[in-house]
């Protein structure tokens, strides 16, 4: 299984993320499949995702949107790309398409049969066990307005994913608090750095932290 | 909070006192207009207020918060919170305080209207409106009008029972003189959203709400002059007050840049006509291929001077080409969204007719001016127009555009042919009936066509087969029947890919790119230009009735920045960076969002 988990930032930020990521091919001509979280404020999202991974060689990228009807043919050329990468955005409202349209599977299916998943703050979030996090931090946490209630995300690895993290006592708080409650860690990141996970191999990209019972360690300086 | 308190200077708002009913029209044509007086009108609160375009006029400075202070309020419901004193108040000898009544007084103009049974302008107009003024600044010239401000002779009402109305009679629905609030709402959004995308067209400034739905929806643009202004001196042959007024448009469209090569001679009529001709020419191109439903008739109403929409009653913007739509006016059916070109073109002919009369001193027959050189040139833009949006919507920039239209004009005449066909298709079922009118379903969806093609083709260098391309464009619409592949079908999906492919490739030949990138930059354009979440007629009627159930919890700033960020998401121009109040839509907003989604494919 091969993801990378970007926490945000600008795309300079996340160059060594983005080194890690393309490491992982051996061929050059890539094609890439952009996955927003919602199709409101997309294309700027899509624009930053072209500038971002063009100078890479990337040249062929597909934009595909789960919060409206979409044809097989689309489905079919969007899981034909070497990278599937889920957009940011607010969680509860991602989850809810993906797995309304069935995607949340046939994403797992894809991930096992060899490709490679990213995801950017919501998008990473859904690759882990469950999307908890996006309730976190109280002052400044996405909103569950369409009261989504199976927060199973897609269960890629056994740890939960933490962005925009910010080294501060509010956020440390709630992180703590939150990890005396569930059994396992909770990677925080702030933006541009991130996690690279390439089978068993797991490489924190920047600096990361981890919060697990009630403790705050720094994995990554 | 709705009001916020704040000592700020009367003087930020000085400009209001300019709008007081004065305008120089009324000097143009002393018999042009209905001169009224008015009173102030109580129990209206301000339940919409466009602060940019109050900025963009010098209402209140530039540095003003988008809010509404008190004092902002208190003068904007001075202005505009008004009613008329008409004839039915004054021949009841109606009395009002005297501090109540406005010290100037305000026309309601007369123009030519296809619903009076006259059908010369004598007894129409301005039926339920009046102009509150004109105001200047940077180098603009606003005109202000008000609708709801009570019941005026010209409408039609007074015109058909001979009598006149007290304002709000509750016997009579349309000709009472009042406006509805969800009309008004209503125009504010599609004509935000039309203008953010450069269509000319009125634009709302306020409303103000009263009990019962009732509202003054306060109106502004550049010029408020419709064709039928001109063409009421035209039917009854007045020729002095006909040069009259077109003397004072010219003069007016002068001050703009774009009119900054009009001669001061005799020649400046027939410069005139080139440009109506021309601006019709495009509009109709545009109103087509953007799928707006505007009613155009003989009469020039429902439209401004100078192409821009106004009287957004019947405006509708449809998610597919449903061509066939028409509305019903009661007693009659609107034109369909195809019919509007004729009409376009009957105007540009009324005018060359007019035109004409000026310099000849002769009314000719219509008919004599079917070929003229305007009508020539109305068709030579509306061709030209044609073969540039579609280039525009397949996704290429001006500069490419210009090119290529340059290079390769039978390749783009090609091209509409094949895309038309597919964007015409219509359902079996036939001609339906629905709830404002009449329709024949679109089966087919150009604009998801437009968007996928180019990032499917970028990805899988091959043509699609023939079910999978009728699979990616086929609407909610379509039945199984309607989406049979057939022989004439099937060649025009190659054909259709063959084409497309050939303007790509045209492209990149001529600006010495590989295909990829040119495909790369058109798939990111079309994207934006041919986005699934178009706004249709019914999803702003479904947002209205959405905005009205939370009124409540909506102050005047709120619903501004809604709108704002509406028409943000509604942002067809892909060189355009767009800023957001919300960068994730909550609330009301993504409600709004869900709607716009739900009625995509709609009228």
């Amino acid at each position: 299984m091969k993801l990378v988990f970007y926490s945000g930032g600008y795309a300079e930020e996340n160059f060594n993320l983005d080194q890690g990521l393309l490491s992982l091919f051996k061929k050059k001509d890539l094609k890439l499949t952009f996955i927003p979280s919602s199709s409101y404020n997309s294309n700027e999202d899509y624009r930053d995702i072209i500038q971002q991974y063009r100078p890479y060689g990337i040249r062929k990228f597909y934009k595909f949107h789960v919060d409206h009807p979409f044809s097989e043919i689309s489905k079919k050329i969007a899981f034909q790309a070497d990278i599937i990468h889920l957009g940011g955005g607010n969680t509860f409202y991602f989850l809810k398409y993906l797995r309304k349209t069935g995607l949340l599977k046939e994403l797992k299916a894809w991930v096992r049969n060899g490709g490679v998943l990213t995801g950017v703050s919501a998008g990473a979030i859904i690759m882990t066990k469950n999307i908890e996090t996006a309730a976190f931090p109280s002052f400044d946490c996405d909103e569950n307005e369409d009261n989504v209630k199976n927060l199973a995300g897609l269960q890629l690895v056994d740890f939960e994913f933490f962005p925009h993290y910010k080294n501060s006592k509010r956020y440390d708080q709630e992180l703590k608090n939150y990890s005396k409650m569930i059994q396992s860690p909770v990677y925080a990141c702030p933006d541009g750095s991130g996690i690279l996970l390439n089978h068993n191999e797991i490489r924190f990209i920047g600096k990361t932290f981890c919060f697990v019972n009630g403790h705050k360690y720094l994995l990554n300086k | 909070m709705a009001e916020v308190k704040k000592q700020i200077s009367t003087n930020w708002y000085k400009k209001f006192d300019q709008i007081d009913g004065s305008h120089p029209l009324k000097s143009v044509i002393p018999e042009g207009y209905i001169d009224y007086p008015a009173r102030i009108r109580k129990g209206g609160k301000v339940s919409y207020f466009n602060f940019s375009l109050a900025k963009e006029m010098g209402l209140i400075p530039k540095s003003h918060a988008d809010e509404l202070t008190m004092e902002l309020k208190e003068k904007i419901l001075s202005t505009f919170s008004i009613q008329i004193i008409n004839e039915y108040d004054q021949m009841n000898n109606k009395k009002f305080p005297k501090d109540e009544i406005k010290a100037g007084t305000y026309m309601a103009t007369r123009y030519l209207q296809l619903q009076h049974d006259d059908k010369k302008g004598r007894t129409s107009g301005d039926g339920r409106s009046i102009w509150n003024g004109q105001i200047k600044h940077n180098h603009k010239t606003w005109d202000i009008s008000s609708c709801g401000t009570g019941a005026t002779r010209l409408s039609p009402a007074t015109s058909k029972y001979n009598k006149f109305f007290e304002t709000g009679d509750p016997t009579i629905s349309y000709g009472c003189g009042y406006a509805e609030f969800d009309e008004g709402l209503a125009t504010a959004i599609l004509s935000h959203i039309f203008n953010a995308n450069q269509q000319s067209t009125e634009q709302t400034l306020a409303i103000i709400e009263f009990k019962n739905n009732i509202s003054i929806n306060v109106r502004v643009h550049e010029n408020l002059l419709r064709p039928s202004h001109i063409f009421l001196y035209l039917k009854q042959d007045r020729l002095e007050e006909l040069k009259s007024l077109l003397d004072y448009y010219i003069e007016r469209q002068r001050e703009k840049e774009d009119w900054s090569d009009c001669p001061s001679s005799q020649k400046k009529y027939d410069y005139l006509g080139d440009k109506i001709a021309s601006t019709f020419g495009a509009l109709s191109a545009d109103l087509e291929d953007e799928y707006i439903f505007c009613w155009l008739d003989w009469d020039g109403d429902n439209i401004l001077m100078d192409g821009g929409i106004i009287d957004y009653g019947s405006i509708r913007q449809f998610g597919l080409f449903h061509s066939e739509y028409r509305y019903d006016d009661v007693e009659r059916y609107s034109t369909n969204i195809l019919e509007q070109k004729n009409k376009a073109k009957y105007i540009v002919q009324t005018f060359a007719q007019a035109i004409d009369f000026i310099k000849t001193g002769e009314k000719k027959n219509i008919n004599e001016f079917a070929n003229s050189e305007s009508v020539n040139l109305f068709d030579e833009k509306f061709e030209q127009k044609k073969n540039e949006n579609i280039l525009r919507r397949i996704g290429l920039s001006q500069r490419k555009r210009k090119q290529v239209l340059k290079r390769k004009p039978e390749l783009i005449e090609e091209f509409r042919k094949v895309f038309s066909y597919f964007e015409r298709a219509k359902s079996e079922s036939g001609v339906v009936e629905i709830s404002d009118g009449v329709t024949w379903d679109a089966i087919f969806s150009m604009r998801t066509l437009l968007r996928e093609y180019p990032q499917i083709y970028l990805n899988t260098e091959t043509f699609l087969d023939d079910t999978e391309f009728i699979d990616l464009i086929k609407s909610s619409y379509a039945t199984q029947n309607d989406l049979e592949i057939n022989s004439y079908r099937k060649s025009k999906i190659y054909e259709f890919q063959k084409l497309y492919l050939e303007i790509i490739k045209e492209t990149a030949r001529t600006f010495q790119q590989t295909q990829e990138d040119i495909l790369l930059d058109v798939c990111q354009r079309s994207q934006v230009i041919n986005k699934a979440e178009r706004i249709t007629g019914d999803a702003v009627t479904y947002i209205v009735d959405l905005l009205i159930q939370q009124k409540k919890s909506l102050s005047v700033e709120k619903l501004y920045h809604l709108i704002e960020d509406l028409g943000g998401h509604q942002n067809l121009d892909p060189d355009k960076k767009i800023q957001f109040h919300q960068k994730v839509p909550k609330g009301i907003l993504r409600k709004i969002i869900d709607v716009v989604r739900e009625n995509r494919e709609g009228l």
